[in-house]
């Protein structure tokens, strides 16, 4: 009797409810518990194949050594391979070159973007249009722009003939080790630029205009308005804009393996690449397993403080 | 009083008064980012020969060719490219339709029931689709090849179904509906499914097609993935195909351009659809 008004039989659950007691809140807490975690299956089973599996079969391959192209059987060797890595001149100069890519990259595109929120949320004719028209390279994949820009940019291409138009010397852009990274930095920011315009265009447009008014009144300059109203309330969409980008790019793949190679002399052989073409490439899976859970290590820590950013999002703006 | 609503209203005006050369500003700034993709655009309708013909002096040859034509686009989509095309637009509704379901019951559970741990494991689903793809992609492959899933459609679609963004935009937009109506679903009779498909869906469609654009968006300029988890020309997308035609061709311009044409045109011309018909698209908010 009791079993059968726990049961997903709508008019029992009615019928419980008309009962005065009320036992029915557990039970029906229970039922909702059962309910989520028929509902998270398919999330859940996802993320346990699909990102803990690998994450787990990565660590597990890292801590055996075989030989490069799998012909004997891989043999345990705890963290030689990690000791390995750490030894590797090649190895270090590639970690130190992620990380000021990403030094270089991720705040030189904030910045522009930033430019670009604030000149586009001025009282301007049409913004709506000059906003969509920098956004568009953002909808081209990276695929296609890194095949633009690689065209573009080859000695006797267009930006040479617009370099020297103006007077200067022709560049040799990704044929060049001073200048490979430096080309992709630009194919990348191309992309991304117009993309973290609209988060803070978004966060400009959250600030209270009285806030303005104010500083109006107070005859603030454009410069000053700027630095004491617009960046402070605007701090938080900055800093998500930052993380995110980061993220981003710690990855960046596409351009690398279409355009360079990695080279020359492995100027833009960065993390990702290199764990990629030390598994496929070099066919040495177990150092590219050890590659790769560096690589997802140092991610980790990015995404939980994107996450927090995120989560926080909403909070400071009603405050404001 | 009237003569303070006047000022003030004049101040209003003033203030509101559209300046022009804030609008040169932007102007010179969506040029500079325009151009490029202008030139990609232009130069996909010229014979590869003319691509850098006219470079030296620049002039609005540069950009405008004489005799537009669609015959790169013609030969490039009776290629390879063709039907990876198609295959991409296959791998792709694929994996809005799993990913739509997945996320949608995921955001469901995290937004409306009540169970003990609801926060951990919002923070644990989030978080784990949040962790780029990319990182685990390369001991994935190998996962794959045990699976028996390398070189299958179901292998390409697979990874683009849990989409940490789609799920938190989901749940932020679950968590504004009243809960009066949940209340009004149950005592009616409603199971959770019933009132997940007939009061929470029909509520959230703008947030719905914006969590189905990230998943497309996310398979469509997918690359690392369909690169290694499969060597067979028969499963090839569209990416994939135009790099291996600028890795072995690189001197057919013409047609690159175009194939980049093409793979830029879809999400374009799905964004401006959705847009008219839904309004406030919002990639860029973590709300709506």
């Amino acid at each position: 009797m009791t079993i059968s008004r726990t049961s997903r039989s709508p008019r029992s659950l009615l019928g419980a409810a008309r009962g005065a007691v009320r036992p029915w809140t557990g039970r029906r807490r229970a039922k909702e518990s059962a309910w989520a975690a028929l509902f998270l299956a398919p999330a859940v089973i996802a993320i346990v194949a699909m990102r803990i599996a690998p994450t787990a079969s990565a660590i597990e391959s890292s801590l055996y050594s075989g030989f490069p192209g799998g012909i004997l059987e891989p043999v345990f060797s705890g963290l030689r391979n990690y000791h390995d890595l750490w030894a590797s001149e090649a190895f270090r100069e590639t970690v130190v070159r992620t990380l000021v890519f990403n030094l270089v990259i991720n705040p030189l595109q904030i910045v522009i973007a930033l430019a670009l929120a604030v000149a586009m949320t001025r009282k301007i004719h049409a913004a709506g249009l000059w906003r969509t028209l920098v956004f568009v390279p953002a909808t081209v994949p990276i695929v296609g722009s890194s095949i633009l820009w690689g065209i573009g940019l080859q000695p006797r291409g267009p930006v040479n003939a617009i370099i020297r138009a103006l007077g200067g010397e022709p560049q040799p852009f990704f044929t060049s080790a001073d200048q490979a990274l430096a080309s992709i930095i630009l194919v990348a920011s191309w992309i991304g630029v117009g993309y973290w315009m609209l988060f803070l265009i978004a966060g400009i447009q959250a600030i209270p205009e009285e806030y303005y008014e104010a500083a109006r009144l107070d005859r603030a300059g454009p410069l000053r308005t700027f630095l004491s109203i617009t960046i402070p309330l605007l701090k938080r969409p900055l800093l998500f804009v930052l993380v995110a980008d980061t993220v981003a790019n710690f990855v960046l793949f596409v351009p690398v393996q279409i355009l360079t190679g990695g080279g020359p002399q492995n100027s833009t052989t960065m993390q990702m690449f290199n764990a990629y073409r030390t598994t496929f490439g070099y066919s040495s899976k177990n150092l590219g397993a050890a590659e790769v859970v560096i690589l997802t290590l140092i991610m980790l820590v990015f995404v939980a403080l994107q996450f927090r950013l995120l989560r926080e999002d909403r909070s400071p703006r009603r405050r404001a | 009083m009237t003569t303070t609503c006047q000022s003030l209203l004049r101040r209003r005006l003033r203030s509101d008064r559209r300046s022009v050369p804030m609008t040169l500003v932007a102007v010179f700034l969506a040029a500079v980012f325009i151009l490029p993709a202008v030139w990609l655009f232009t130069n996909s309708l010229r014979p590869t020969a003319e691509i850098f013909e006219h470079l030296s002096p620049l002039s609005w040859r540069t950009l405008i060719p004489e005799a537009p034509s669609v015959h790169n686009y013609v030969t490039l989509l009776q290629g390879p490219f063709g039907r990876a095309f198609g295959l991409s637009l296959i791998v792709c509704l694929l994996t809005v339709a799993f990913g739509l379901v997945v996320c949608v019951l995921a955001a469901y559970a995290l937004a409306v029931l009540d169970f003990p741990g609801r926060a951990f494991a919002f923070s644990f689903v989030v978080i784990s689709f949040m962790v780029p793809f990319e990182a685990i992609a390369i001991p994935l492959s190998q996962l794959f090849t045990g699976w028996g899933l390398t070189n299958t459609l179901m292998g390409l679609v697979l990874p683009g179904i849990g989409n940490g963004l789609a799920i938190f935009n989901l749940r932020q937009h679950f968590l504004s509906v009243p809960r009066s109506y949940r209340e009004a679903a149950t005592i009616d009779g409603a199971s959770e499914i019933r009132t997940l498909r007939n009061v929470y869906v029909p509520l959230s469609g703008s947030a719905i097609v914006n969590s189905a654009l990230l998943i497309f968006l996310g398979q469509w300029t997918a690359y690392l993935w369909p690169l290694i988890a499969v060597s067979e020309t028969r499963l090839q997308v569209a990416p994939i195909a135009l790099a291996k035609t600028f890795a072995e061709n690189s001197s057919n311009y013409g047609e690159n351009f175009a194939g980049a044409v093409v793979l830029s045109l879809v999400p374009a011309i799905l964004m401006l659809i959705l847009q008219r018909s839904f309004g406030n698209l919002s990639l860029a908010s973590g709300e709506k």
